[in-house]
């Protein structure tokens, strides 16, 4: 039986018969609905916004990961490799693209989920970080500083702990200002946003927010100073594409105080928030909260 | 007395803990960077498993690779230990084959791992064993601490020296009073069988199972009641009858090993008991046997038989993959699957696999000038990186390898500390004092050369520089210099440095004339920021020479030391690096590496890799011409792609 026979199933198609009527209307009321739940569905688990936890070792990430994680901290020790972990956020808190939608969505719970990379502080460890800085659904930065661990005044250690996270948040904000300017497009890439989280607010000698962010900008002011005074590195005139490998200095040219207001001029955001993992209250890291929820 | 164990991820959450003592997170925390990270080096047996001593305590580890963990034991250094490399391939055995699924999940670190009681019946088993040989007094007090809560009486110390002896003797009784036993009840099929059970059930059971035995027979005591409240009475009857039985002969088992104290033992009603078997006995048929069998087992199934089982298993694997590649059709099919999966990738690394291209790979970095001791170090920490692991799809194992390769260069290579000499400097000059930077180098690596270059950087930097000419011995040294400073002079006058030289001619001690300066760079008005000693080159591996440099070292109380190195030396540069680290006593070490004649050699760096390799100290900085201003920076990844190349 042929496609062009009488009694085939095309000319049974095209015949004006009750049953190739209903069947037709079927088709046509059913496949949109089919069509649209699997798009649906797919749609919202494609693409689960993700941030990357920086910082120097020992400010505590993987304390946060793991709070964040399963809403209890654990042990943690000096980390070698990355890992990640999806979380959702708490019930209390709505993504901000979720701010509109109803609750019994079955996007609202996608929507809800994160997925936060930690990665290892270690001086020598940092390359996972710096792999990771330009992957697609990166929706933003959040670098762990140790807010009682900042200050010029104490000396010895602390003035330590000050040097490495600035160096540090200058290396990682020096790649996010690269990956504007080197961009393909005019556009640039989206925009970045970098959370500061100034850990540690539990204890007595934790520096506030302000200060925090001072503190910062003034050593990242040093770095740069001497950065730019500094020798140059063994790369520079030995590979072919020289011209390319000039240095970079961050923000405004490398003039003048650096402020973390100069980063938004290549989409990077930074905002300083404290908050603590740990404490005698139970942990406070509301704020942050807040802040991944906005950006997702 | 072990003060803590803990399982730790390589992500580093503390999977497991368990802490007789309160240790410092910081303890394990320093292991990790120093050993893990760093690559340091401990010296120890090699049939022993590695130890790090840290602030009195000391630690022993081992590692799973494949899941990643971490198991650290942590004990006071005062007391000696014998069992914990024992205890610590028992607990890795256990744990990852207990949680093994849990531990390849997603979410592996948020999972609760219940390991308490496995561990401690591994520690009290461990314990136990090292009391039957002659014990020191250190090791008797934990066991007599731990030991009441499990027996209530305390006859089981006095017995606890024979109880090797025991063992044997043991299972014949046992064996005879089952015989004995069981007429009694039954005449039946399960009689021949149940000795035998039993006897395999004493064979798991180990010298010291006087302990455990009695847990077992708690542990029994227990599990019936919640079987038989979910079953109906006739149905529970078989299960039950299993485990009373078994029970009984437990019983038995104990009578028989205190024959003179034998009611203490009884946890439970005896006459509720033998009315149960007899019972059940009628039930008894030839089918259910097995069956209840495999469930009464399973009701009994205690921790230790568990743990045992899952030792013997991986003991038992071990065996049988040594010995599972024969049979011709086997090998040429797996041959030529591994050749289909060596292009496509998903390879699950062996080291038979690995052999050639290491073998290659050395080659290849000892081409590049890495010495002969760092590759074959590299290649063996990349071996042990790789076995197990799989290759992505579509790479070869020699790309796999590569860029395992790279990775660890790049590990190796990228400092640790910062390296901003500026920073530094500024740094130590707001505490009012000149920062001392001290030169040292065997003989024509270019010592003045690279000091008179790190002058002339900090000049274009504006500090006051004071050179010291302390090496008195060579003919010509303090005139060279003195050109040097006097070019440096004329070359930064316009710019405002500021130059000197600093010499008290030849024949004098030179730790001495470091001293003088540093006091007189102090005192100078205007201050001095930064004196820049040079010193004497010598032979490595002459100690005369070397011993005077810890004088040096303690007079001068340089803040930074360099040592010159050539970066067309071959094989010796690793003693070089290590002698001279080694040369300023203990607590003050080199603070990184000039590499010198960075021009000459092309892309045969390697004795980059091979310096920093051997000390851990970073390459501060390289050499590249002829020029006052051909000094450089290192920068990681141009190193590696040479090295790669």
């Amino acid at each position: 039986m042929a496609w062009h026979d009488q009694d085939s199933w095309l000319t049974w198609v095209f015949s004006p018969s009750i049953s190739a009527i209903i069947v037709t209307a079927l088709i046509a009321l059913l496949l949109p609905v089919l069509i649209h739940t699997i798009l649906y569905r797919t749609q919202a688990q494609a693409s689960t916004a993700s941030f990357l936890l920086l910082g120097p070792s020992g400010a505590g990430k993987t304390s946060l990961l793991t709070l964040l994680e399963r809403g209890s901290t654990s042990a943690t020790h000096t980390s070698q490799t990355p890992s990640s972990a999806e979380i959702t956020l708490p019930s209390t808190i709505k993504s901000a693209s979720n701010e509109y939608r109803s609750e019994n969505d079955s996007s609202f719970s996608g929507a809800q989920r994160f997925i936060l990379t930690d990665t290892p502080g270690h001086g020598k460890l940092r390359q996972f970080a710096s792999d990771k800085l330009d992957a697609k659904t990166l929706k933003g930065i959040i670098f762990v500083v140790d807010a009682a661990n900042l200050s010029k005044e104490s000396g010895g250690r602390a003035e330590e702990g000050l040097t490495e996270a600035a160096e540090y948040l200058h290396d990682v904000l020096l790649a996010l200002q690269k990956r504007y300017t080197s961009a393909k497009t005019s556009k640039g890439p989206k925009e970045l946003p970098v959370l500061i989280a100034a850990n540690k607010f539990d204890l007595f000698t934790a520096l506030p927010e302000k200060l925090v962010k001072t503190e910062l900008e003034k050593e990242i002011t040093n770095v740069r100073n001497t950065k730019s005074k500094g020798l140059l590195d063994s790369g520079i005139g030995t590979s072919d594409d020289a011209v390319e490998e000039e240095k970079e200095w961050l923000g405004d040219g490398g003039e003048g105080k650096f402020e973390f207001r100069q980063m938004e001029e290549v989409n990077v955001f930074v905002d300083v928030i404290g908050g603590n993992v740990t404490g005698a209250d139970g942990p406070g890291v509301g704020k942050w909260w807040e802040w991944i929820a906005k950006q997702i | 007395m072990l003060d803590s164990f803990e399982i730790v991820s390589t992500s580093g959450v503390v999977l497991w803990s368990k802490q007789y003592v309160p240790v410092g997170a910081n303890i394990v925390n320093s292991l990790i960077r120093d050993i893990f990270i760093e690559d340091i080096r401990t010296s120890g047996d090699p049939g022993q498993k590695p130890t790090y001593k840290k602030e009195g305590y000391t630690l022993k580890w081992t590692v799973a690779k494949d899941l990643g963990l971490i198991f650290v034991a942590v004990y006071q250094s005062l007391v000696h230990m014998t069992w914990i490399d024992k205890l610590l391939d028992n607990v890795r055995t256990l744990f990852t084959g207990l949680y093994s699924e849990q531990l390849k999940s997603k979410k592996y670190s948020s999972t609760e791992y219940p390991f308490d009681d496995y561990f401690d019946r591994q520690v009290q088993e461990l314990e136990s064993k090292n009391d039957g040989q002659p014990a020191t007094p250190a090791r008797r007090i934990p066991t007599t601490d731990t030991t009441p809560p499990s027996s209530s009486e305390g006859e089981s110390a006095p017995a606890k020296p024979s109880v090797q002896g025991l063992k044997v003797p043991n299972r014949s009784i046992h064996a005879d009073s089952s015989a004995d036993a069981t007429p009694v009840p039954t005449p039946d099929a399960s009689r021949p069988a149940s000795p035998a059970a039993h006897i395999l059930q004493a064979k798991g059971l180990r010298p010291g199972g006087k302990l455990s035995r009695r847990d077992r027979q708690r542990a029994k005591t227990a599990s019936p009641a919640p079987s038989s409240g979910d079953e109906g009475r006739p149905t529970s009857k078989g299960g039950k009858k299993s485990n009373t039985k078994k029970n009984r002969v437990w019983d038995e088992f104990g009578l028989a090993d205190h024959a003179d104290d034998n009611t203490q033992l009884d946890y439970s009603a005896p006459a509720d008991l033998d009315e149960a078997t007899s019972q059940a006995v009628e039930h008894v048929e030839e089918s259910t046997w097995g069956k209840r069998t495999g469930k009464g087992e399973f009701v009994l199934k205690d921790l230790e038989d568990e743990m045992d089982e899952i030792l013997s298993k991986v003991s038992a694997g071990k065996e049988s993959s040594s010995n599972s590649t024969n049979g011709f059709v086997g090998s040429s099919l797996g041959a030529i699957g591994g050749l289909f999966r060596n292009v496509v990738g998903g390879k699950t690394l062996t080291e038979a696999d690995l052999e050639k291209p290491l073998k290659g790979m050395e080659d290849h970095l000892l081409k590049k000038n890495v010495a002969r001791e760092a590759a074959v170090r590299l290649c063996e920490s990349v071996k042990v990186d790789l076995i197990g692991a799989k290759t992505n799809s579509f790479t070869t194992i020699e790309t796999t390898l590569r860029s395992a390769m790279e990775r660890a260069l790049t590990k190796i290579l990228t400092p640790t500390t910062s390296l901003d000499l500026l920073r530094s400097i500024q740094a130590t000059n707001r505490t009012g004092r000149p920062y001392i930077l001290s030169i040292v180098g065997v003989n024509g690596v270019g010592k003045s050369t690279n000091l008179s270059k790190i002058a002339f950087f900090l000049l274009q930097n504006n500090f006051r520089i004071l050179v010291v000419a302390a090496d008195t011995f060579r003919s010509g040294a303090v005139e060279q210099l003195g050109v040097h400073v006097r070019n440096l002079q004329e070359l930064s006058a316009r710019e405002g440095g500021h130059i000197d030289l600093f010499q008290r001619g030849y024949g004098k001690d030179a730790a001495n004339i470091a001293r003088e300066a540093v006091q007189h760079a102090t005192s100078a008005d205007p201050k001095y920021d930064v004196v820049l000693i040079d010193t004497a080159g010598r032979r490595h591996n002459d100690t005369r020479l070397m011993s005077s440099l810890e004088k040096f070292g303690q007079l001068a109380k340089p803040d930074k030391i360099f040592m010159v190195g050539e970066a067309l030396v071959g094989s010796d540069s690793v003693a070089q690096a290590r002698n001279f680290n080694a040369s300023f006593g203990s607590g003050r070490g080199l603070d990184g590496f000039i590499i010198s004649k960075c021009d000459t050699v092309g892309d045969m760096v390697g004795t980059l890799v091979s310096m920093v390799h051997a000390t851990g100290i970073p390459v501060v900085f390289l050499g590249t011409g002829q020029h006052y201003a051909d000094l450089r920076t290192l920068n990681v990844s141009w190193a590696t792609t040479l090295l790669m190349k």
